[in-house]
């Protein structure tokens, strides 16, 4: 392979792309706008249900279960209860009557007021009466004759959980590298009708360096843009070298798959037409990192799913080489065969 | 102006648009997107808790989660299954029942019961579900209740489920994905070819050109944006005014897609003004859906003042005096778009007739 000539392709191509500062300027704006979007996502997640309770007297079972999940706080009397509830400040506020304690023992089933904001989702509400129900049940001692087991499956992130704007990263830098499929698949498209390609081709390029030259472009518009995305957000703090490692071989994945649209399309829009379905089958894995257990084992047969299993697991929740070893084989693999057949199908079109 | 000539042009636009894939994916885009981030939005960012049953015996217990509101239930067959269901956070809890648990529970006698708890579970959700577990548990057991609840709502702002907080973004891009990229595409495709500079030497005008290619986009958006609602069944009660709205939303989108396609040489900068720009569509509706985010920011964007009233009647059952000013607001932005656009293609030579 003649390098200066993939060199001056490479150049040539990317010129092509820039060549419209307008369209520079655009992408660059891009950019700024998924990281916006980042920065603008909630960057905790309260894993509490937060409810006031105005109690005369104090239910020795309800100390016990205040803990993890349930924040419990006392106020002076049942209109600042009210008044926490309106304002949002809890969820649901409780008040005790102050001879519940004699109900309980008089056997007198007492009864316990709760307030609700009216926006409040009826199971939420629902769910607050069950857990008022079995205080009830432990106070006064009627005991339950099952011994439950438990056990953790995963990693426990109880008090420590992935913020949404974390969980959205991967779909944020894995939607930077897919746009630019269709990008590069409009580039490649365009030499096709323009027959630019062929003219190519009759010069001392060869189709081997032309499709490399063409690959490269590809790479570096979707794997800049997503390394440097990453980069502002924080997604490289922790084995930057694995992060970067896979978005390359994440950008190679989508160059591929930008060569199959470009084989297929016929103009931008037929690019755009093609390319659309493509992407939301490749955005997918990534919906099931935001919404887990969304997706479940076959979202596997999707290429896609190594690139943002091994994002997320890397930036989330701090995986190293030996436990992503086998995604980033995966992804080689998918990365070669779907470049082999993109290059195949487009030579069937351009030659 | 000629209406005969904008007729014939819009006619040909007609007949010969459903030819075009741009054409079709313009109008059945967004009923695909509707559907798909309905089944996303509707079901799988519900905030219930989820509750996995395996059950070994005959348990009444299962029918007992199935007819609970405050939690989501979901039966597996195998052990292996609700774990696999655990881990990939497909439930929150997972249950299994023993063979005898019913029989167990109704004698008071000693049971075990596994569970299987989802690592990234949220704490509440932990919680609530171990006490429906345990309030279940005493339902079976024939235990009665020590207390009574009352419940009292504070307040009138109804809850506002994920299914409806996005419809505004389904509807948006209903209506300017094809009230945009049609006209827009259409002429840039016409420029592309030079067969507006064919047009331009027959009786017709510029101008007439571009008001066909404006009407076909609005007529086209406004047939998605109310097929969205209908799919939806968010017509509220006041259709026509809804239709109103949505017709000035649709002069809006089919505007900005004459401006586009005024002043844009090729269909890549179409795509990257789309990619980058698109925030500014959608901004409003990405704000109405976390009411986390200061709503004011929404009125600094143009599609406020069409997605407000949309929100206002369909979901808030409003009228024309709640929605008037907004109403407004978007014909005023309407009529300055008209300028703008008239003023860009003055300023286009290549126009000139």
């Amino acid at each position: 392979m003649n390098w200066r000539i993939i060199r001056a392709l490479v150049a040539k191509d990317l010129s092509l792309f820039f060549k419209n500062r307008f369209f520079a300027i655009v992408t660059v704006i891009g950019l700024i706008f998924y990281i916006v979007i980042y920065f603008v996502m909630p960057k905790s997640v309260n894993e509490n249900l937060e409810i006031g309770l105005y109690a005369p007297v104090m239910l020795p079972a309800l100390e016990q279960m205040q803990g993890e999940g349930l924040e419990i706080e006392r106020v002076e009397s049942e209109d600042m209860l009210k008044e926490g509830v309106i304002e949002g400040h809890y969820v649901a506020g409780i008040a005790l009557p102050a001879d519940i304690m004699e109900g309980f023992v008089s056997a007198q089933k007492p009864v316990i007021s709760v307030y609700f904001a009216s926006d409040v989702p009826e199971e939420t509400k629902d769910a607050v009466e069950v857990m008022i129900r079995e205080l009830a049940y432990q106070q006064v001692g009627q005991a339950l004759a099952i011994e439950v087991s438990e056990e953790i499956i995963g990693p426990d992130l109880a008090g420590m959980q992935i913020p949404p704007r974390d969980r959205m990263r991967p779909l944020l830098a894995i939607m930077l590298i897919m746009v630019e499929t269709l990008g590069l698949a409009n580039l490649i498209s365009e030499e096709i009708e323009r027959r630019t390609i062929n003219a190519l081709l009759v010069t001392p390029v060869s189709v081997k360096e032309l499709f490399f030259a063409k690959g490269i472009t590809g790479v570096s518009l979707a794997f800049i843009q997503s390394a440097l995305f990453m980069a502002i957000v924080g997604g490289i703090n922790h084995e930057p070298l694995i992060i970067l490692v896979t978005l390359l071989l994440g950008a190679i994945l989508v160059t591929g798959v930008g060569f199959i649209i470009a084989s297929l399309g016929r103009g931008f829009m037929s690019v755009l037409i093609w390319g659309m379905p493509i992407l939301i089958i490749l955005f997918i894995p990534a919906f099931g990192v935001m919404v887990p257990g969304a997706a479940t084992g076959w979202v596997k047969a999707i290429p896609s799913y190594y690139l943002v299993d091994t994002v997320h697991r890397v930036a989330n929740f701090g995986a190293g080489w030996g436990n992503i070893w086998l995604n980033l084989v995966v992804l080689v693999g998918f990365d070669l065969a779907l470049a082999w057949i993109g290059i195949m199908a487009l030579r069937r079109r351009t030659l | 102006m000629s209406p005969r000539h904008v007729g014939i042009l819009l006619g040909k636009d007609l007949w010969h648009g459903p030819k075009s894939l741009i054409f079709v994916w313009a109008l059945v885009m967004p009923v695909i997107i509707s559907l798909a981030v309905s089944l996303i939005f509707g079901t799988l960012f519900s905030e219930k808790p989820r509750l996995g049953v395996l059950d070994e015996g005959n348990s009444r217990l299962v029918a007992m989660t199935e007819q609970l509101d405050s939690v989501t239930s979901k039966e597996y067959d195998s052990v292996s299954e609700i774990k696999q269901a655990v881990e990939d956070g497909a439930v929150d809890v997972g249950m299994v029942l023993p063979a005898d648990f019913d029989s167990s529970v109704t004698q008071g006698k000693e049971t075990e019961l596994t569970t299987y708890i989802w690592g990234e579970s949220l704490a509440k959700n932990r919680i609530i579900l171990g006490a429906t577990i345990a309030n279940l548990v005493r339902d079976l057991a024939g235990q009665e209740a020590p207390v009574e609840i009352e419940t009292i709502t504070l307040g009138d702002e109804a809850s506002i489920p994920w299914s409806e907080r996005v419809l505004p973004l389904i509807v948006l891009m209903a209506v300017f994905l094809g009230g945009l990229f049609l006209p827009a595409s259409s002429v840039i495709e016409e420029k592309e070819k030079r067969t507006l500079e064919a047009v331009v030497i027959t009786p017709a005008s510029v101008g007439d050109v571009f008001i066909a290619k404006g009407l076909m986009g609005i007529i086209l958006s406004l047939l998605t944006g109310v097929v969205i609602l209908v799919l939806n069944q968010a017509f509220g009660t006041e259709p026509a005014l809804l239709v109103l709205v949505l017709a000035l939303g649709a002069t809006m989108a089919a505007e900005i897609g004459l401006l586009c396609g005024a002043l844009m040489k090729d269909i890549t900068t179409l795509f990257a003004i789309w990619k980058a720009g698109g925030i500014f569509l959608f901004g409003p509706a990405i704000i109405h859906m976390f009411p986390q985010i200061p709503q004011w920011i929404g009125r600094l964007f143009p599609t406020y003042y069409f997605l407000q009233p949309i929100i206002a009647i369909s979901q808030g059952g409003a009228g024309w005096s709640n929605v008037a000013i907004n109403v407004f607001i978007l014909a005023g932005l309407d009529l300055l778009l008209i300028a703008v656009v008239t003023l860009a293609l003055k300023k286009k030579r290549q126009f000139a007739t």
